[in-house]
């Protein structure tokens, strides 16, 4: 007897944990309503194929039409662990184009999201996190991830979580803190990420003397990191061998020493030597935090004293094929040479 | 065709059989025919009749052939109605597979006898050979699957040979499909690789701005740290600067002050000695002294100078009036006009006598007042 199956093997690309996608323009909107059934399977079959097409920007565009935000942001609180796997990275990719992005901040997935950081899936938790991190690289996002009132949780989180996730974190908070402050500070955050300085991880340190590059930026971050002698710190790791740690750790100095107590702390923990083999070095990124930094120390009595004898290092450096370090280096001779 | 699947059978374990219909006892066979039908019509209770002695049971071989006999069939409406149809037609209607064509009749004084004309003689007898024999039936299979049914083959068998190179050649023809095919996936790959690289750069492009951004963000809080601290150190010269001329003015002022007071006070000194010279606070002590002590002693000693005189005076005041009392009283004895005379004179007298010493005092004050 006649039967419409022709061979008892499946065709090759049908993939039984995906939901099959209806031609052209309809796609989307079939997908939505699978979305909101209340049968499991349709629910996560609908999410893999979602996953799969909202690779293409114009399917983005296109979901964000339809609200489709509404329909995952109900799924966020989903009780089943692949329903809110599946969803965190539908929104994580839709996080990686502007469309997306902008979408996610007027949808207020944001706080929507502030539930999940306690989820006890590890992919769920790592998928918020990355939508938080691009979030973050937008202003208006860093505004919304504030406005959430994430900043604490997030401090606090960086003490318990694994270590990717912390890079992670860190970088939200280096983008947000870069906007305000206040917030971190109140919920200890120098403290923490003194701790993060003597990680093992590379990434880690090099992040978390970025994020202290970013809050002494402003001024009551300034008064902070002094308070908590968090330069004698940055001095020692001035040693550090990857490039990545120095630029940073060189930054963060170089923001700290601005105001009077952080220069007579970096000189107290004798910064100049250090800083002095940086910028020596002649491949070193980190050659114009260095040097700037050494300018602001010169600014001190004692610093223009023994920066007098090396004056010819920064002689050096105005051969330097970027520009920006020639005129560092020219501002640094002219503070050296100042006479009161 | 596919053939169907053999039903499945109940899975109740203690039936082991299924029926096309299920088995009923029968009613014992009625003496009377013409009762038969209300005995069948009749639902009360079965009288089950002795299943051994029924004429209906067939006994003996299951598989010989038997005719049933006319009569032991209930002849039923059904059944009774062919028989009379074929009573009353008895020549037309009969088919060939009812009446087996008969031979003829046969001719006067002869007589048909069958009569066997195969090779071999068979007995015939109503009683057949029975043997008895046993076998019995393994458990219960399953039905096996119904074999494959293939039909029998129809038609006439022909058949193509594609021999190789024939339809086409391999290599040559696979080639543009391969080209698309390697050429899409390099495509892809390289796509991907480019996006990879454009992400790269624009990370380290947004790591050199950043980096930059933080060197001059760096420089202008530097520079504003520099001016806050030339502003407040200018703040605190000026404020400096004018606390100096504030006290500058006030030594000017003090010192203003201090001159115009001596010079008041340089004139202020005479005036005020001379004052008080005036005023009689400073004095020669010896005069101070003559005039409180001398004087005054002085003045008492003439007072009572003159007191004495004047108690001498009053002495001889009273002794002149004793004596012209005492006169008086002599000449009293005499004429009484002198009495009158005498006491006028008294009080005359003794009024000089007051008036020289009111004067006498009088004298006496404006001496000791000088």
């Amino acid at each position: 007897m006649a039967q419409p199956r022709i061979s008892a093997y499946l065709p090759p690309d049908i993939d039984p944990t995906k939901a099959p996608l209806a031609f052209g323009r309809r796609a989307l909107p079939k997908l939505n309503e699978e979305l909101q059934s209340p049968e499991l399977l349709t629910q996560q079959r609908a999410l893999m194929a979602l996953c799969d097409l909202v690779h293409d920007p114009e399917k983005v565009y296109q979901a964000i039409a339809l609200g489709f935000l509404d329909s995952l942001k109900t799924l966020l609180v989903h009780h089943d662990q692949t329903v809110r796997q599946k969803a965190t990275e539908v929104l994580s990719i839709m996080a990686l184009h502007s469309i997306g992005r902008q979408g996610l901040i007027k949808s207020g997935v944001i706080s929507a999201l502030t539930g999940l950081l306690d989820d006890p899936v590890d992919i769920c938790r790592k998928n918020t996190h990355q939508i938080f991190d691009m979030m973050a690289k937008l202003p208006e996002g860093a505004g919304g991830v504030l406005q959430a009132g994430l900043i604490p949780p997030l401090v606090l989180k960086l003490k318990t979580e694994l270590d990717e996730i912390q890079e992670l974190i860190l970088d939200t908070l280096s983008n947000c803190l870069r906007v305000e402050v206040s917030e971190a500070l109140a919920a200890g955050a120098v403290t923490v990420l003194k701790e993060k300085l003597s990680h093992p991880s590379t990434a880690i340190r090099s992040k978390a003397a970025w994020v202290l590059l970013e809050i002494s930026s402003h001024a009551e971050g300034k008064i902070a990191v002094c308070k908590e002698e968090v330069i004698p710190v940055l001095v020692s790791l001035l040693e550090d061998t990857q490039p990545e740690v120095q630029v940073n750790t060189t930054g963060a100095l170089m923001f700290a020493a601005v105001t009077p107590q952080g220069r007579s702390s970096a000189m107290g923990a004798e910064a100049i030597p250090p800083l002095l083999k940086l910028v020596a070095e002649e491949t070193s990124k980190a050659r114009l935090n260095a040097i700037k930094t050494l300018t602001l120390l010169a600014e001190l009595p004692e610093g223009r004293q023994t920066l007098l004898d090396h004056r010819d290092t920064f002689q050096r450096c105005l051969d330097d094929p970027s520009e920006a370090v020639q005129r560092a280096a020219e501002i640094a001779i002219t503070v050296i040479e100042w006479k009161p | 065709m596919v053939p169907t699947m053999v039903p499945t059978r109940a899975p109740e374990l203690d039936v082991p059989y299924s029926f096309c219909s299920q088995p009923r006892s029968l009613a014992p066979r009625p003496k009377y025919r013409e009762q038969s039908s209300a005995a069948e019509t009749e639902k009360g209770p079965r009288r089950y009749g002795n299943i051994m002695i029924d004429p209906r049971v067939v006994r003996g071989n299951a598989l010989s052939l038997r005719l049933l006999p006319e009569g032991a069939q209930p002849s039923t409406p059904e059944v009774k109605k062919p028989k009379k149809a074929r009573k009353k037609l008895p020549a037309t209607k009969l088919t060939q597979e009812q009446i087996r064509p008969g031979t003829p009749e046969p001719v006067e004084g002869r007589e048909h006898v069958y009569v066997q004309t195969e090779l071999y003689l068979e007995e015939i007898s109503d009683r057949i050979i029975e043997v008895d024999g046993e076998c019995q039936t393994d458990e219960f299979l399953d039905r096996p699957p119904t074999p494959l049914f293939i039909p029998a083959k129809t038609g006439k068998d022909v058949a193509t040979q594609i021999e190789e190179g024939e339809l086409f050649d391999f290599d040559i023809e696979v080639k543009p499909m391969l080209e698309v095919l390697v050429g899409k996936t390099v495509e892809q790959a390289l796509l991907e690789v480019m996006e990879e690289e454009e992400l790269s750069q624009l990370w380290s492009h947004q790591r050199a701005f950043a980096e930059l951004r933080n060197a001059e963000f760096a420089e202008l809080q530097r520079l504003e740290e520099q001016d806050r601290r030339i502003r407040e150190e200018k703040e605190r010269r000026r404020l400096e600067h004018l606390e100096k001329l504030q006290k500058q003015k006030e030594t000017a002022e003090k010192v203003a002050a201090r001159a115009f007071a001596q010079r008041y006070l340089a004139d202020l000194i005479p005036s005020v000695f001379n004052n008080l010279h005036d005023s009689g606070f400073f004095y020669d002590p010896v005069e101070r002294d003559i005039e409180t002590e001398f004087l005054p002693w002085l003045m008492s000693e003439v007072e009572e100078t003159l007191q004495k005189k004047v108690l001498g005076r009053m002495m001889l005041d009273s002794l002149i009036r004793m004596v012209v009392e005492k006169r008086l009283d002599e000449y009293s004895h005499p004429p009484p006009c002198d009495q009158t005379e005498a006491p006028a004179e008294d009080p005359r007298a003794t009024d000089a006598a007051p008036q020289v010493s009111g004067e006498a005092n009088a004298a006496d004050q404006p001496v000791a007042e000088e």
